[in-house]
């Protein structure tokens, strides 16, 4: 940082031209200012500092500061003028004395002050009238008349940012000398390291204010979505925004007779101008929904209005439908989205094909009595409607999931609940190793009825045997539609406890089994934990004191902290001993 | 789980990737009381752990309490974030000292 950028002293010479010198740093030694007076600059320092460092509101600690500034220097007037439009120009942020000039603007390398700005050199020019570069312009409007002038540069890091200018110093001798040059450097340099932080400042709190704007759209799009229904509703969404904010959306919701209206859409585009067009779709389809018995005429009706309304280009790909749980019957019709696929028996996908464009492009390509309309019978199996965002999703090698992947992951969980199934598929894309690249939603349909979520096996009860649970444990926990951070938590505390049993129930590995039974019943996940080994004396599991910092002890602490009820019981019946672990999903760690 | 041992201005820096369980800890105990054994500064890379479990910083402690009774440094760098939840569950996250990066570690330590 150039704290004393070269200094220029242009003097007066007999032949009336004016010489630039470049003053070589000894001059500063001549200037042997009384001890008093170093001391009230430093004072003066101090206070302008800490009015940089304090001050919330820069233009009015600038104007402060140019005021304190003339007055020490004891000068008619003093301005402040910082460059903007991108360099081009400097306007006068502050100014003080017989006339305010705040606010007029000139070309960067104009006048003594853009000279001083571009040569970044502080200068003295002791008569204005014999130099060159004196614009007296401002003088002409304002009436008043410089004599001298005393002018620093402000810049931080060789980035120029303007110049402070004293203008007639009073007194008897009315011209500025060396060590009003030096102070006005040294104010000047930390002026403009206040005036960088200032912008740098501004800067991340607009940033903030963006960002949580955008955190509030987000929530309100949140608030678009259903509310995640009964585990067993017949009707179950995931939706998965790859930013803040998401393109994508569905919705769903009771008629008064019991049937269940449903959409599912993608805008195109991303960001700010595709979330509210996200908005509008939704909220046009759930209000006209309720009192619509048609959707392929409903969405004719959205297609006319945002035709109408909609910004040139943005277009949304939309599946609409309503499903009668008596009959199983879906009625569905299909504008330009990615084909729902209804799983058949013997492992059959049926893609529904869309008939007509995207809604929101043209009005001609509609039939007058809406969109075409397709019947299909969820007794003959589940149906999915789902984006591009999961098709085209990242696996973790890099591939793309493509309708093969979601097929095959949709057949190998079939005999699972419907929201595991859809949690199975986002989960393939959405596993919290990377930024997602497009948002991910998915909406099931299934007339089966499933029983609570149910997984059981058994493991040997050897160290080795641990890794495997756990890649077995993640995947299931998280189509249980758990969080991956409390997903980490709970196989460690599963983990903790196979290791207690396998150390202390069984003294370390052994031939001898864990049998390891899990369910999901709403909010509550209940683990089962069974050995066959002596019954443990179960006064001697405690968990360590934490203040004490030893080796050994933390397992048993490590479940407790994790879990939200911890019981050891005896097994129904056999030998052996019997953990049960409840843990409630959701609630904030 | 994997690990390897360097040296770097008198500090070893044991580096473990993957996951440090009961299978694995036995490994990863040995190599820390190996390098504290040398009664230099150890500094312990986790930026690759995946997974650690109570057996896996129960050999973290034991090296802390080596290094203190011959007096050398010990210390944590680039803790993954799974290793950091697992330190702030058994409540060892201020008891161990944490750096950014290699780099902060050897200046703290050494």
């Amino acid at each position: 940082m150039p704290l004393n950028p070269t200094v220029a002293i242009v003097e007066k010479q007999e032949n009336g031209h004016s010489v630039a010198m470049t003053r070589s740093a000894t001059t500063a030694e001549h200037i042997e200012p009384e001890k008093s007076v170093i001391s009230e600059q430093l004072s003066l320092l101090a206070e302008l500092g800490r009015d940089f460092a304090t001050s919330l509101d820069i233009e009015v600690t600038l104007e402060r500061a140019v005021e304190r500034i003339t007055s020490y220097v004891d000068a008619e007037g003093g301005a402040l003028f910082l460059l903007q439009n991108e360099n081009t120009q400097l306007r006068c942020e502050a100014s003080t004395g017989a006339t305010d000039i705040t606010g007029i603007e000139l070309a960067s390398d104009h006048g003594i002050v853009g000279r001083c700005v571009q040569t970044n050199t502080g200068e003295i020019v002791r008569d204005v009238s014999k130099d060159k570069s004196f614009d007296g312009s401002v003088d002409d409007q304002t009436g008043f008349t410089t004599k001298s002038i005393l002018c620093a540069p402000l810049s931080v890091n060789e980035e120029k940012i303007g110049a402070i200018e004293l203008i007639n110093k009073r007194g008897e001798s009315g011209l500025f000398d060396d060590s009003d040059l030096q102070l006005l450097e040294v104010l000047s340099s930390s002026a403009a390291l206040a005036i960088v932080n200032a912008r740098m400042a501004a800067d991340l709190v607009e940033q903030e204010k963006m960002r949580r704007e955008l955190e509030l759209a987000a929530e309100i799009q949140r608030n678009l979505l259903p509310i995640a229904p009964d585990p067993n509703s017949p009707i179950f969404g995931v939706n998965i925004p790859a930013r803040t904010v998401s393109g994508d959306f569905f919705d769903f919701f009771e008629l008064e007779d019991g049937r269940i209206a449903f959409c599912l859409g993608d805008v195109s585009g991303k960001g700010m101008n595709a979330a509210l067009l996200m908005a509008k779709t939704a909220s046009l389809y759930r209000c006209l929904g309720k009192t619509s018995d048609r959707p392929g005429q409903l969405m004719a009706h959205i297609n006319a209005e945002i035709c109408e309304t909609s910004t040139r280009g943005m277009f949304v790909t939309l599946v609409g439908g309503i499903y009668d749980p008596k009959s199983k019957l879906v009625r569905l019709a299909n504008a330009g989205h990615e084909p729902p696929l209804h799983h058949l028996a013997g492992n059959k996908f049926l893609a529904i094909e869309a008939e007509a464009p995207p809604v929101g492009i043209t009005t001609l390509a509609v039939p007058d009595d809406g969109y075409v309309e397709v019947e299909v019978s969820l007794a003959d199996g589940p149906l999915y409607i789902f984006t591009d965002g999961v098709t085209e999703g990242k696996l973790t090698d890099g591939s793309m999931f493509e309708l093969a992947g979601v097929e095959k992951l949709l057949t190998e969980n079939m005999d699972q609940p419907l929201p595991f199934r859809l949690n199975s598929v986002v989960n393939e894309i959405n596993r919290g190793d990377g930024p997602l690249h497009d948002d991910i939603t998915i909406l099931g349909l299934d007339a089966a009825t499933f029983g609570d979520l149910f997984l059981d096996f058994d493991i040997s009860a050897q160290a080795s045997e641990l890794k495997p649970t756990r890649d077995r444990l993640g995947p299931w926990l998280r189509n249980s539609g758990i969080s991956i951070a409390e997903v980490k938590d709970i196989v460690l505390a599963i983990d903790e406890a196979c290791q207690n049993i396998i150390r202390h129930a069984y003294g370390g590995d052994s031939d001898e089994k864990i049998n390891l039974k899990i369910t999901r019943q709403a909010d509550k996940l209940l683990i089962y934990l069974r050995d066959f080994a002596a019954p443990v004396d179960v006064e001697a599991i405690k968990p360590r004191e934490l203040e004490d910092v030893k080796p050994g002890g933390l397992g048993t602490h490590f479940i407790t902290e994790i879990m939200d009820e911890v019981d050891y019981l005896k097994p129904d019946e056999g030998a052996g001993n019997l953990m049960k672990m409840v843990k409630i999903i959701g609630k904030s760690q | 789980m994997d690990h390897s041992v360097a040296e770097k201005d008198g500090v070893s820096i044991v580096t473990l990737n993957g996951d440090v369980d009961l299978e694995s800890s036995p490994i990863a105990r040995e190599v820390l009381l190996a390098a504290a054994a040398k009664k230099t500064a150890v500094l312990v890379d986790l930026a690759g752990v995946d997974y650690i479990d109570s057996s896996g910083i129960a050999s973290l402690v034991e090296t802390l309490q080596a290094t203190k009774s011959n007096g050398s440094g010990f210390g944590l760098v680039q803790v993954s974030e799974a290793a950091l939840r697992v330190l702030e569950l058994a409540r060892l996250d201020k008891v161990f000292a944490i750096y950014p990066t290699i780099e902060d570690g050897i200046t703290g330590e050494s």
